[in-house]
């Protein structure tokens, strides 16, 4: 329990700690942001808007008034967030909390098709290989493993785009879900959204899976070595059982860590996937931001990656030792 | 010699009454890159129903290959041939080696189990102990009650408390716990013969013998028959009834456990003796062998000790030898056994010398026989008698 409040307060600290990072940063960028803010909008707009109207309206979208002293301003912006009040997006010109909240679903079930199969693909393959060590099979998928897993995955992407998506019409290379359907829980809403998900999770998978897999081999090596798995051999158990519940129980231990890491990495890589693929998730809102110098909307987005990289090694780290017996949630600090 | 008494005379040497394993010209080979590696060499040997076998040498002497033939549990690439032949109490004898797949992982557990030398690392970290018992129970389909009343018994036969182990993580149990909840685990299925293989290796000296002051009673309560394969013979020597020493994958000499303390009678078993303290005496009273433990790819031709025996000739470099009897259940494999006394006395007397009669003709047990000894000792025997006199008088 103590354990628990304790990680709390560490998730919430991360959070806060961001959150207030960016404030300064707003607040400290060379000309302001509220500046480039007016500075575009007077250029879109035309000069007939007087300049002080502008300001006053942008003060007001960006939730943060620099007439304010500093922890007014503070105080002001944090209250924001807490209350779900991101801002205005300037570009857009739409609540940023509502971009998010639209955006963000789309992210998280491609992130999640990603995942799964890179260590649906990873696991099953990297213990097969360990299975057949120095067999064929094993040392060609290793070689096919590393060479995948040295393609950057945006590269894979634009091959992707090119090859499959533009010059064939098997798989849609851009969008969330086919432009002619409502979305809503249609069979055809639901298969399109599958459809267009398959290029960005494959050029993830494809060139991810290999460390993956190639550390599940090496940790079932080791665990087919180890004295429990030859007794549990010659107490006659099935094969499928030390397959399952010996060897790769114990081989993917050690891998929970990276499954997390690797959420936080693949947020990360969704900036330039979801650009590549225009689709429009929290990624995508980030790239636009920062192209359009959009400051509220790539708070937003920021803070929402940071979020969710927190709750997922958050959670990493509770179920942890439901995984592994040996490592006690409680006041056994080893793991972290 | 006709080949029938001959045969009679070899047959006396190794067979036992009522045998429960025997093993015939038992042979492992790895294939290696630099050579074949014959780890375990043409060894031949009864195992008596209900004994207690001590199987004794140094590491690398091919103790653990034996262990493992015994159950054909050699692992790949290892080779194992010969003939091992299995005698349930009541039914026919069972060729162990001709066995199907299926049939071997019935004989193991079911008939002849083993306790690793990792016992440490016998158990499955991420998974409860009882769990063990019970995946164990159902592959071999028996009824999980039973079985599971079984085990509760033999924990509490060990002093375990079952409540507590069962539900435990391996982790969670201190290593002479997990080294009885593993003995228990191996009695499950109410095997015939335990194969214990350095069972206490990693334990203090107080919860080996423990340890074995609880095999013993186990031993009598479910009439197992015991293999108890040790680099440590004075351990081995209080549960034993018969001992067998090893050296070179090979077996050479092998005896009544009273018989090979106070009239061991190969070179090296008696180098042995002097090598490993008897648990009373200080560590510093150790005798190291000279020379190393053979390569198994390249053991020495003839008699394999010979590069260490100071009793070896020309005879020993040329040939292996035979077994010969010393006594009628003991047997040695060495050309020149009779002088090896003479040639390697015992530096520290055994306990049971007490129990020797005081005018012995071969003298080891006599107080004076380290004095009265007057054959070239091998250089760093004569060390340790330095030692040893200084020490003692
Ligand atoms: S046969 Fe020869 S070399 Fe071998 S132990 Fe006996 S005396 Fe030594």
């Amino acid at each position: 329990m103590n354990w628990v409040l304790k990680r709390t307060g560490q998730s919430v600290f991360t959070v806060w700690a961001v959150a207030t990072i960016s404030f300064g940063l707003i607040r400290l960028m060379p000309g302001g942001a509220e500046d480039i803010i007016v500075a575009r909008i007077h250029e879109s707009q035309g000069s007939d808007v007087p300049a002080e109207v502008i300001r006053e309206q942008v003060q007001h979208r960006i939730n943060i008034d620099p007439n304010a002293p500093i922890h007014e301003a503070y105080l002001q912006y944090m209250g924001g967030l807490v209350r779900g009040d991101f801002g205005h997006s300037v570009y857009l010109n739409r609540d940023v909390a509502t971009i998010l909240a639209e955006a963000l679903p789309w992210t998280i079930f491609l992130m999640a098709i990603s995942t799964l199969l890179t260590f649906g693909l990873a696991l099953s393959l990297g213990a097969m290989m360990a299975y057949k060590e120095g067999t064929r099979f094993d040392i060609s998928q290793t070689g096919v493993a590393i060479l995948t897993t040295s393609i950057p995955y945006y590269v894979a992407a634009v091959l992707f785009i090119a090859y499959l998506g533009n010059r064939t019409s098997i798989f849609p290379a851009r969008g969330r879900y086919p432009a002619v359907v409502e979305p809503g829980f249609t069979i055809q809403f639901i298969v399109g959204s599958f459809h267009h998900a398959i290029l960005p999770a494959a050029s993830f998978v494809l060139t991810v899976y290999g460390l993956t897999a190639l550390a599940m081999r090496g940790n079932s090596i080791q665990i087919l070595g180890e004295d429990y798995v030859r007794v549990a051999r010659l107490r006659g158990l099935s094969d499928r059982r030390i397959a399952l519940r010996y060897v790769g129980r114990n081989a993917v231990l050690p891998m929970y860590t990276s499954l997390l890491i690797s959420i936080g990495f693949m947020f990360g890589g969704s900036i330039i996937l979801e650009e590549l693929f225009q689709y429009p998730g929290i990624g995508y809102y980030m790239y636009q931001a920062i192209e359009y110098q959009d400051m509220p909307l790539m708070m937003g987005t920021f803070l929402v990656i940071t979020v969710a990289v927190v709750i997922a090694l958050f959670v990493g780290d509770a179920t942890y030792s439901k995984l592994d017996p040996r490592i006690k949630s409680g006041d056994d600090s080893e793991s972290y | 010699m006709s080949t029938y008494e001959r045969s009679q005379h070899d047959r006396a040497l190794y067979e036992t009454a009522d045998p429960v394993i025997e093993l015939r010209d038992a042979e492992v080979v790895f294939e290696m890159d630099r050579g074949v590696s014959r780890v375990l060499d043409n060894v031949t040997l009864d195992i008596q129903r209900n004994e207690v076998l001590g199987i004794v040498g140094e590491s690398g002497s091919g103790k653990s290959m034996l262990a493992s033939a015994m159950l054909d549990a050699v692992v790949d690439p290892g080779v194992l041939s010969g003939q091992v032949t299995y005698h349930p109490a009541d039914g026919h004898p069972v060729d162990v080696l001709e066995l199907s797949e299926r049939e071997l992982l019935k004989h193991r557990w079911e008939d002849i189990s083993m306790v690793f030398q990792g016992a440490m690392s016998s158990f499955n970290p991420t998974m409860e102990v009882g769990e063990h018992f019970e995946e164990t129970i159902e592959a071999h389909d028996y009824d999980i009650g039973a079985g599971m009343d079984r085990a509760r018994e033999l924990l509490e036969d060990l002093y375990l408390d079952p409540d507590r182990v069962l539900p435990s993580y391996p982790h969670e149990l201190s290593g002479g716990m997990k080294q009885r909840a593993l003995i228990a685990l191996s009695l499950v299925l109410e095997p015939d013969v335990l194969v214990m293989d350095e069972p206490t290796a990693a334990l203090d000296l107080l919860m080996q013998r423990s340890i074995l002051s609880l095999l013993e009673s186990l031993k009598e309560k479910y009439d197992l028959t015991l293999i108890f394969i040790t680099h440590d013979l004075p351990l081995v020597a209080e549960l034993a009834d018969r001992l067998a020493v090893m050296y070179a994958f090979e077996l050479v000499e092998i005896g009544a456990t009273e018989e090979i303390l106070r009239r061991g009678s190969h070179p090296y078993t008696r180098s042995l003796l002097n090598a490993t303290p008897n648990l009373d005496a200080p560590l510093e009273e150790m005798r190291p062998i000279e020379g190393a433990a053979p390569d198994p790819v390249d053991v020495p031709s003839g008699c394999s000790y010979h590069p260490r025996c100071p009793l070896a000739d020309d005879e020993c470099v040329a040939s292996d030898p035979a077994f010969q009897a010393v006594s009628d259940e003991h047997s040695v494999a060495c050309y020149h056994w009779q002088d090896a006394p003479d040639a390697i006395p015992f530096n520290v007397e055994v306990e049971v010398a007490e129990d020797c009669p005081q005018t012995d003709k071969e003298g080891e047990c006599l107080p004076d026989e380290r004095t009265a000894d007057s054959s070239e000792p091998e250089p760093q025997q004569a060390e340790n008698r330095a030692e040893t006199d200084g020490g003692d008088q």
